[in-house]
């Protein structure tokens, strides 16, 4: 057989070498630029701080910030409140996210389930999650059930809707190609519906992250005795603002922690959608 | 064209058949009332002008389209949905992303429930086939696109389909790859001896390939001429005699009527 075309991937010896130089370049940039803009934002917290023009009671300066840390971990109130939040958010996360998934592919695949669900889950959609703690109160008392309920409802939904776009950008040639290769549905759904629709679930994932820990934080502020929503209102009372904007960076520094790893997981599963 | 006497199987028959599609404008003959057999083991060239219905004939023997009227028949059975009878070429290759070049063709030999061992000596004969063993490991994304097609073929010869059916496998491909995966192709076809089925708007293509050259009309489409061609393969226009060229000017005739050329012009 003469078969003379060059493949490709073998003349690239060279870009190789130059590819991973940019690569590490780029990666060192990705994780050198924020730090140029949050030392660039404390900067000016700092002299700001410094020039004494604001109150501290409004706005603290960052040594306020760092001691009202410092003092909320030595008293063991930061673990647990981390603690609580933390867990309040992945077992909320983890219900929603898995009922999410599960009916967006059934609503993706059977039309019967689409019908039924589509037009009711849509209706839901626009209801943010702040509104419905006086009925997971009503429902679930001021205890863990109404946390949970609010922060899975809210990742549900996203979840679900993702999900479920996702299956109906599965190509239509994948699915002919399947059939003519002789592939039992079962097996189409496992190897090739879900690989196709694995794109948008997993945006749809990284979604639900980000909203379990807004809608947490909702559920805190009204209802609870402990965790970073409860801890703000709080301070609130005593008008403690280092304590509020340490619990506020802490949060903000949470949320794109678990964003990050959601992302690189994503990234290693969804492999062969890079570039 | 030699046949094989013991095996006359993959047999087309399309009977009176009738494709309409319902659009925007209500309802549209995509084609028109067809009837023609392809014979076992024979390579036949569909070439028309765009749009003029030549992939839906081809996705109706598939099984993805069902004609408005008539039947079409593989060895006498009504054909009803896809099957792994009738093999698929696309000219997106239609490659998983998700799987290696080995898993691809995998994929299409699960259905025989083989032990590993086989399936996998099986698919990796297949990529060798093609000449692409060195890169069983590979996903698609790392490969060209010829070597995509390639791919692609493996995958679809290596369940023995009694028909193939390409269309415009060729199209997205550089005319030296072309060149290759036109030998690559007539090659595996002998070995295989499957009923092929091969759309395409590329005239010479046709010619350097098929046995019967059937040439469709405008849409709605029906087929207006054909050719049954017995020069020896590997056949180029330039040495297989002044006939294949004379064939070629008639099809451009037919496929671009003098009126139209005015036009363009």
């Amino acid at each position: 057989m003469a078969v003379t075309e060059h493949p490709g991937t073998q003349n690239s010896a060279t870009p190789r070498f130059a590819q991973l130089l940019t690569k590490g370049l780029r990666s060192g940039a990705t994780l050198g630029l924020p730090l140029i803009s949050f030392a660039f934002i404390l900067g000016i917290w700092t002299l700001v701080g410094l020039s004494g023009v604001v109150k501290e009671a409004i706005f603290p300066a960052p040594w306020s910030v760092w001691s009202a840390t410092v003092e909320m971990w030595q008293n063991g109130t930061l673990q647990t409140d981390l603690a609580k939040s933390l867990g309040r958010a992945a077992v909320g996360f983890s219900i929603g996210g898995t009922l999410g998934v599960t009916l967006g592919l059934m609503t993706g695949r059977v039309a019967l389930v689409r019908t039924l669900l589509n037009p009711f889950l849509n209706l839901l959609r626009p209801i943010p999650a702040i509104a419905l703690v006086p009925v997971a109160i009503v429902w679930f008392g001021i205890g863990e059930g109404s946390k949970y309920f609010v922060v899975s409802y809210t990742v549900f939904l996203t979840v679900w809707f993702n999900t479920h776009h996702g299956m109906q950008y599965v190509p239509e040639t994948y699915l002919r190609a399947s059939r003519t290769l002789g592939a039992s549905r079962l097996r189409e759904f496992l190897t090739v519906v879900l690989p196709a629709a694995a794109p948008h679930i997993f945006a749809g994932i990284r979604l639900g992250v980000a909203l379990a820990f807004l809608s947490l934080v909702a559920a805190e502020l009204s209802g609870a005795s402990s965790g970073i929503g409860f801890r703000l209102q709080e301070a609130r009372q005593y008008v403690r603002t280092d304590r509020m904007f340490s619990l506020l960076i802490l949060l903000g520094i949470l949320g794109a922690l678990a964003d990050l790893i959601v992302h690189w997981i994503g990234k290693k599963l969804v492999h062969w959608e890079q570039g | 064209m030699m046949t094989d006497a013991t095996q006359p199987k993959g047999r087309v028959e399309i009977d009176d058949v009738v494709i309409r599609f319902t659009g925007k404008q209500g309802r549209v003959t995509a084609l028109e009332r067809t009837s023609h057999a392809l014979e076992p083991g024979t390579f036949t060239a569909l070439i028309g002008p765009s749009g003029c219905g030549k992939s839906t004939l081809m996705n109706a023997i598939a099984g993805f389209v069902t004609p408005a009227e008539g039947a079409i028949r593989l060895d006498g059975r009504a054909i009803t949905g896809p099957s792994p009878e009738v093999g698929v070429i696309f000219q997106q290759y239609a490659l998983f992303p998700w799987f290696t070049a080995l898993n691809n063709v995998r994929y299409g030999l699960k259905q025989f429930g083989l032990s590993k061992r086989e399936e996998i000596d099986r698919a990796r004969a297949a990529l060798a086939e093609v000449g692409l063993e060195a890169h069983a490991d590979k996903y698609p994304q790392q490969l060209s696109g010829g070597m995509k097609q390639r791919v692609a073929i493996a995958r679809t010869f290596a369940v023995e389909p009694k028909v193939l059916l390409m269309d415009e496998p060729f199209g997205a491909l550089d005319a030296q790859t072309r060149l290759v995966m036109h030998d690559l192709l007539l090659g595996i076809w002998r070995k295989h001896k499957a009923t092929v089925l091969f759309v395409t708007h590329d005239v010479d293509e046709a010619l350097l390939l098929a046995d019967h050259v059937q040439v469709m009309s405008h849409a709605p489409g029906r087929l207006i001429r054909h050719y049954h061609l017995t020069q020896e393969r590997p056949r180029a226009l330039s040495r297989s005699g002044n006939e294949l060229l004379e064939i070629r000017d008639e099809i451009l005739g037919l496929l671009h009527p003098k009126t139209m050329l005015a036009d363009a012009l």
